[in-house]
């Protein structure tokens, strides 16, 4: 039976794309390339050859040496504007589409190629989308937030080369206002918060049907029949997060039946993302009830009821165990920006 | 490590490595090695880590610096001082006879040495203070390479938000000014990365020419720049903005044999009463960020001017 998820030490990163243009950046900053691929299991010679693959770990190592080597604070961005179009067959549909709609509809099917690092949840609400964006791997604190830069940047590059414009995206981050805030203003906006429980971007609504540029429905279609179709689909932790999703409270018995593996096994491989279960399910809770509470503007016994607690206080309880924060203090929060 | 400059040395390395062989040469003719159990092992350790330290000053002198007067007085200074106690260095090894030459000479290289060292420091002095006026409205009062942008050769905006903190503690006049490059994006896009970085180096050169020598101007994040005016009044810090603006606009940037001509957006604050400096930068900024707005409603999106 093949695998319904991808591990980190699965190889199906092709060298074109974010690795190319990581390696281009880094030889543009005069980096030693040797330094570079140190510690990270890829060899110069490798790159050029056909069918040669990395994993996200491989990936997620090069990532971690570049942050280290490359000059200043703002290697992240820099890379963000360089990434889009890369030259794949997943990238030029997206390209050729109608709509942000269509687009934001091809990169969940191809999630795992064109964003390996982060999966997001849209929803809609009062004229508003928000993108919900989450960790796929496991980073650290540091790692993360590099990506995060990564890819915020990518977002707001590509949506200003697909519609010729750029859309006031508001972000929210769930770290601390950083020192190189000038970065942050520069290349996504001033529309920024710190210290949010989850990373959440939000737009008008109106740019999911703003027609792209260069929108062209037979280009699109051909594109599609370039697009591999056995690729992996998505993370083990995207898929234990998809499932929490639509069975609140589901405990880690339940988990690993539904996923078809022992207990032991579900926790060795959350294990591998730096991960524990009831840490996985805290999140998911925290970021539905936020979510919840803050864009939908229900009350504690609406989100507790939703979120299948028991009652009230046991929600302003587990709530405060999440956040540090009362769903009341939440709510001000952000009113406050 | 960049090993460029230590090729441009080759007199002041062998000048180097004949004194060592010399020392070595001079110590064994004239000297008889002395029994293994006579060794004082502690001066050993101490004379050798003075020549090792010596010898590795002069190598990162010789890596950091280019030819030139000061160089050579350093270095041979220093490797005066070197010989001196690469000879006391080896006396522990070598047993001299009673009326050898040697032991009375080997202590005068290094006091010589010393007095060219010195010369060559108060040389150094002088030359940079020329350095410094060079480095005129790159850089304050205070320096700290690892702060300056790998790109523009600037200083990047850590070091603008420390000057600037300092410059509101200290009160009195002040203004501050950010100017971004339009379209940058579209330049880049069309034209490449490594085009748009050289670009961003010119900018940043003509911004420089047409600051006081006072201004202090830094690269504050991707096409942006910041430039602190110290006592001029907003009217005047504009009036420089838009000589900077009207010097950028006429800048035919040569990318291939296509003339690109660009314009920048500018804001400039004088700074209030009391002001953070946080305060102060995000007054900038939403400044900056509605006159980009105005601009690209009634310009609409128009790609960079290129002429053929």
């Amino acid at each position: 039976m093949v695998r319904p998820y991808v591990t980190l030490e699965d190889k199906f990163i092709p060298v074109q794309g974010m690795v190319a243009c990581l390696l281009d950046l880094a030889q543009q900053r005069q980096l030693n390339q040797h330094k570079l691929l140190r510690g990270t299991g890829i060899f110069a010679e490798d790159l050029l050859r056909p069918e040669f693959y990395l994993s996200l770990s491989q990936l997620l190592r090069l990532l971690k040496q570049f942050h280290r080597l490359m000059p200043g604070r703002d290697a992240a961005f820099q890379l963000g504007h360089r990434l889009f179009p890369s030259p794949n067959a997943e990238t030029s549909a997206i390209l050729y589409s109608q709509n942000l709609t269509q687009v934001l509809r091809l990169l969940s099917c191809f999630r795992l190629q064109l964003a390996p690092l982060l999966f997001a949840y849209h929803y809609q609400h009062n004229g508003y989308s928000y993108l919900q964006l989450n960790d796929a791997v496991g980073m650290d604190e540091q790692q993360y937030q590099f990506v995060v830069e990564l890819y915020c940047c990518l977002l707001v590059s590509a949506s200003r080369h697909l519609l010729g414009e750029r859309i006031p995206f508001c972000f929210e981050f769930p770290f601390p206002r950083p020192r190189h805030i000038y970065e942050y203003e520069e290349h996504l906006g001033l529309r920024l918060a710190f210290d949010r429980p989850s990373l959440t971007v939000k737009f008008a609504q109106q740019w999911l049907t703003h027609p792209l540029l260069q929108a062209s429905q037979l280009r699109r279609q051909l594109a599609m029949q370039q697009v591999s179709k056995k690729a992996f689909k998505q993370t083990f932790i995207e898929m234990v997060t998809h499932y929490l999703h639509r069975h609140r409270q589901a405990n880690l018995q339940q988990v690993s039946e539904h996923l078809n593996m022992s207990m032991a096994t579900l926790k060795r491989r959350l294990k591998e993302h730096n991960l524990r279960f009831s840490q996985l399910q805290d999140r998911v809770n925290m970021q539905q009830a936020f979510h919840l509470l803050t864009v939908q503007g229900l009350s504690n016994e609406e989100v507790a009821e939703k979120l299948a607690f028991h009652d009230a206080p046991n929600f302003r309880r587990a709530c405060k165990r999440w956040t540090g924060l009362t769903p009341t203090e939440l709510k001000a929060l952000a009113l406050g920006k | 490590m960049n090993f460029a400059l230590l090729k441009l040395h080759p007199r002041m390395i062998v000048l180097t490595l004949s004194m060592i062989v010399l020392a070595f040469v001079l110590s064994s003719t004239i000297g008889t090695v002395k029994p293994w159990g006579q060794i004082d092992w502690w001066d050993v350790l101490g004379e050798g880590g003075i020549v090792l330290l010596t010898i590795l000053w002069q190598f990162f002198l010789l890596l950091s610096r280019p030819p030139g007067r000061v160089t050579t007085l350093l270095t041979v200074g220093l490797c005066c001082f070197m010989f001196s106690g690469l000879l006391d260095f080896l006396d522990e090894f070598f047993r001299y006879p009673e009326d050898a030459w040697l032991p009375l000479i080997e202590n005068i290289p290094a006091p010589f040495g010393m007095l060219l060292i010195s010369r060559g420091l108060y040389l150094w002095y002088q030359e940079m203070q020329v350095l410094n006026a060079q480095l005129r409205r790159r850089e304050a009062n205070v320096r700290e390479h690892q702060d300056v942008d790998w790109v523009t050769r600037l200083y990047r905006a850590d070091y603008m938000r420390e000057q600037l903190r300092l410059q509101l503690e200290q009160g009195g006049r002040c203004c501050v000014a950010v100017v971004d490059i339009d379209q940058f994006d579209a330049f880049n896009r069309r034209f490449g990365h490594p085009e748009g970085d050289r670009l961003l180096r010119e900018v940043a050169e003509l911004i420089l020419m047409n600051a006081r020598l006072t201004d202090l101007v830094c690269r504050y994040a991707g096409d942006r720049f910041i430039l602190l005016m110290p006592q001029l009044t907003f009217a005047q810090a504009s009036l420089q903005v838009q000589q900077i603006a009207s010097a950028v606009k006429h800048l035919a940037f040569k990318s291939g044999d296509m003339a690109v001509f660009h314009t920048l957006t500018t804001a400039v604050v004088e700074a209030a009463e009391n002001e953070s400096c946080n305060a102060l930068l995000k007054r900038l900024n939403t400044q900056l960020a509605q006159k980009k707005v105005t601009k690209q409603e009634l310009h609409g999106a128009t790609v960079c001017h290129a002429r053929g």
